[in-house]
């Protein structure tokens, strides 16, 4: 490029930029905006499930692949199954097979007390009762 | 391409060699371009060096028999874990004492004892029963700790109803007056033979207490102790917001409706007492864990009630004391000591003490109607 | 080459390397990730004396400040290696086959973008190997790489005015 051209393109600037560089500008703006959009649509928090037992962390699993794992409770295993970004817990030794009838969550926590087994979603606690710390009753 | 761009400037090269220093340095080139680099370095120092935030950090576990969450505000996680694994050893230490299931807890030592003799206990155990007794009076009996004997007759997992018979026969072993304090000695004593001492309606309560106190002890100025029912909060959250506790809606058909109101609390404890937490259902008739200690049989009323005051054992007490005495006599009650309540009455109805209108956020169902004392 | 060429690319690139250098103390969010203040030399080099000079200077510039830095071969050094070829090599390309479609500004953008994504292709292949982690700091970074391209173009513009300007009336 020859000096007078440079020359002669800044007359047609607008504070040194040409046509194409603002339409640039928008595009990326308004890629990476989108994109920031994108992420929180495709990667949900509350995408990891937690489980614990006896308040320690036994395993950290994405919600977003499917799995069964059997987690060792003091009384047993706990089937702990992942499907379809829900958790639910298959099966327990428990007598009272509370988890097991709490089903399909896709929010929140499953805890089983007899056998010690916490299933947490991460982060989920948010959607609704995001300003909420903590339920009595 | 630059051809004569080159031949033109490189006499000035030969002139001044550092032909592009004098760029940095006079003009506005120069100013512009050491005021852009300053305004990178201190944009990125800044955002890097920013002090350590204040953060929530959440731990729960499994103790006394039900789910405990400890929620501390700190700017630094080993601080913050240290303390909550101080209070679950507190929580802890008070399981191993006054655990009803136990073999080996201060409190079975009492119930074996019942009608032989005083058993000297640690003054945690003393100090619980102490306060269970003075919530016994102050509802007239309607809390009761003695209820054991009676409480062991049923089972809501095996859905198990006593007979008639089986209960009429215990209820002359329910009475709290029948439990002798020796300060002391620092001993217990049951009266009668057969009596059973049920602490599960004040510690968990007084536990609360306690862990908020060994929160404190270790330097922590904001935190939340939750043991299933029983919360107690102090402190400002990191938003310098008080810390929200939503009260469980009792007939709660899906998880939408989960949350019936919610109150802001600081400095303060709230428990409930609900007849949906344990329960079975024979030819449409609700059977809970919530028992009249005047009847032996499930307090009706009262859906659920909420209480909130200072102490924990005071809620976790007055909560089950309430229940059992009913909407009316328990709102007057309240009213009379300057404690504040929420009480779902069998209809559904939400009732509150007058303090409580305007503090507490009634969540979802509009059908619900609120109702105010 | 002609010495004034080698003058020149020697005096960009001492130019370069003390601002790299410089970047380099400051801490990112992300290990190894930078901004690229550098790319106001690049983009001054390129729009006045050409790809070659351009390109020149970059070497230079990635080589010898990661051996100041001491992060010579490391994956320091590799980021800002693939990071500052393929930023100029992109604003080569694009400026020797449109010269005129894009100012400082957009060429600059265009360095930003092409920086920005040779040193995430460069994390996921060496260091990450999650497509998650690296997709969700895309967006961030391409915001970032977007107002630093912003800036480092208008200076840059400045810059390439400057030495024009004195070019054509040389200071006697």
């Amino acid at each position: 490029m020859k000096l007078s051209e440079i020359r002669r393109g800044e007359k047609k600037l607008i504070e040194g930029m040409t046509l194409a560089d603002m339409l640039l500008l928008a595009a990326l703006v308004i890629i990476s905006v989108s994109g920031f959009i994108f992420i929180k649509e495709a990667f949900p928090q509350g995408t990891d499930v937690k489980i614990e037992v006896n308040g320690r962390l036994a395993y950290k699993l994405p919600l977003s692949s499917d799995a069964a794992i059997a987690v060792k409770g003091i009384n047993g295993d706990t089937i702990v199954e992942i499907k379809n970004r829900k958790v639910r817990i298959k099966e327990s030794p428990c007598p009272n097979k509370i988890c097991v009838h709490q089903g399909w969550i896709d929010r929140g926590a499953i805890i089983c007390l007899p056998n010690r087994v916490m299933v947490f979603i991460e982060g989920s606690e948010g959607k609704e009762n995001k300003t909420i710390d903590a339920i009595t009753g | 391409m630059i051809e004569k761009f080159k031949i033109q400037d490189s006499k000035v090269q030969k002139a001044n060699p550092s032909f592009i220093l004098p760029l940095f340095k006079g003009r506005d080139g120069g100013v512009i371009f050491s005021s852009a680099l300053l305004l990178f370095c201190s944009l990125f120092i800044l955002s890097a060096c920013s002090p350590q935030k204040e953060k929530v950090y959440r731990k729960s576990k499994v103790l006394m028999d039900t789910l405990i969450t400890i929620s501390v505000v700190s700017g630094s996680g080993d601080k913050a874990e240290k303390a909550i694994d101080k209070a679950f050893g507190e929580i802890e230490k008070l399981d191993r004492l006054l655990n009803f299931f136990s073999d080996s807890s201060e409190l079975s030592e009492i119930n074996r004892n019942a009608g032989l003799k005083a058993v000297a206990v640690s003054p945690e155990t003393f100090e619980v029963i102490e306060k269970a007794i003075y919530a016994s009076g102050k509802t007239n009996g309607a809390f009761d700790v003695t209820i054991g004997s009676v409480t062991t007759l049923w089972d809501f997992h095996k859905r198990v109803k006593p007979e008639d018979k089986q209960i009429k026969e215990r209820l002359p072993l329910v009475n709290y007056k029948n439990i002798i304090l020796n300060k002391k000695s620092s001993s217990v004593y049951l009266k009668k033979s057969g009596m059973l001492m049920d602490l599960g309606g004040a510690a968990k309560g007084y536990a609360a207490d306690r862990a908020v106190d060994v929160l404190k002890k270790q330097g922590i100025k904001s935190g939340l102790v939750s043991i299933a029912g029983d919360i107690k909060a102090f402190g400002l959250k990191p938003d310098l917001k008080p810390w929200k506790v939503g009260i469980r809606n009792p007939r709660a058909e899906n998880k939408a409706d989960e949350i019936m109101a919610a109150i802001e609390l600081t400095d303060l404890a709230i428990s409930t007492s609900g007849d949906y937490e344990r329960y079975f259902i024979i030819e449409g008739k609700r059977y809970h864990h919530i028992l009249n200690p005047k009847t032996g049989y499930p307090a009706e009323g009262c859906q659920s009630v909420s209480i909130i005051a200072k102490d924990g054992y005071v809620t976790d007490a007055f909560s089950t004391g309430i229940f059992i005495l009913g909407t009316e006599k328990g709102i007057k009650l309240l009213e009379e000591m300057g404690l504040d309540g929420i009480i779902v009455d069998k209809n559904g109805k939400i009732h509150t003490t007058s303090n409580l209108r305007g503090k507490l956020e009634i969540i979802g169902d509009s059908q619900r109607r609120k109702k105010t004392n | 080459m002609q010495s004034q060429d080698k003058l020149r690319i020697a005096l960009l690139s001492a130019y370069a390397i003390a601002i790299h250098s410089f970047e380099n103390l400051l801490p990112t969010p992300i290990p190894w990730l930078r901004l690229g203040v550098a790319n106001i030399i690049t983009l001054t080099a390129l729009m006045l004396y050409g790809f070659r000079a351009a390109m020149m200077v970059t070497l230079i510039r990635v080589t010898l400040s990661s051996i100041f830095i001491g992060t010579f071969l490391g994956p320091g050094f590799i980021m800002s290696f693939c990071g500052g070829v393929s930023s100029t090599a992109a604003m080569g390309i694009i400026f020797s086959l449109f010269p005129r479609l894009f100012g400082p500004v957009g060429l600059s953008l265009i360095g930003a973008l092409f920086h920005n994504a040779a040193q995430l292709f460069i994390a996921y292949l060496l260091f990450v190997q999650q497509i998650k982690a690296v997709l969700i700091v895309t967006p961030l970074l391409l915001l970032l790489g977007t107002i630093t391209g912003v800036v480092n173009g208008i200076i840059g513009g400045m810059l390439i005015k400057n030495i024009s300007e004195k070019s054509l009336n040389p200071p006697r």
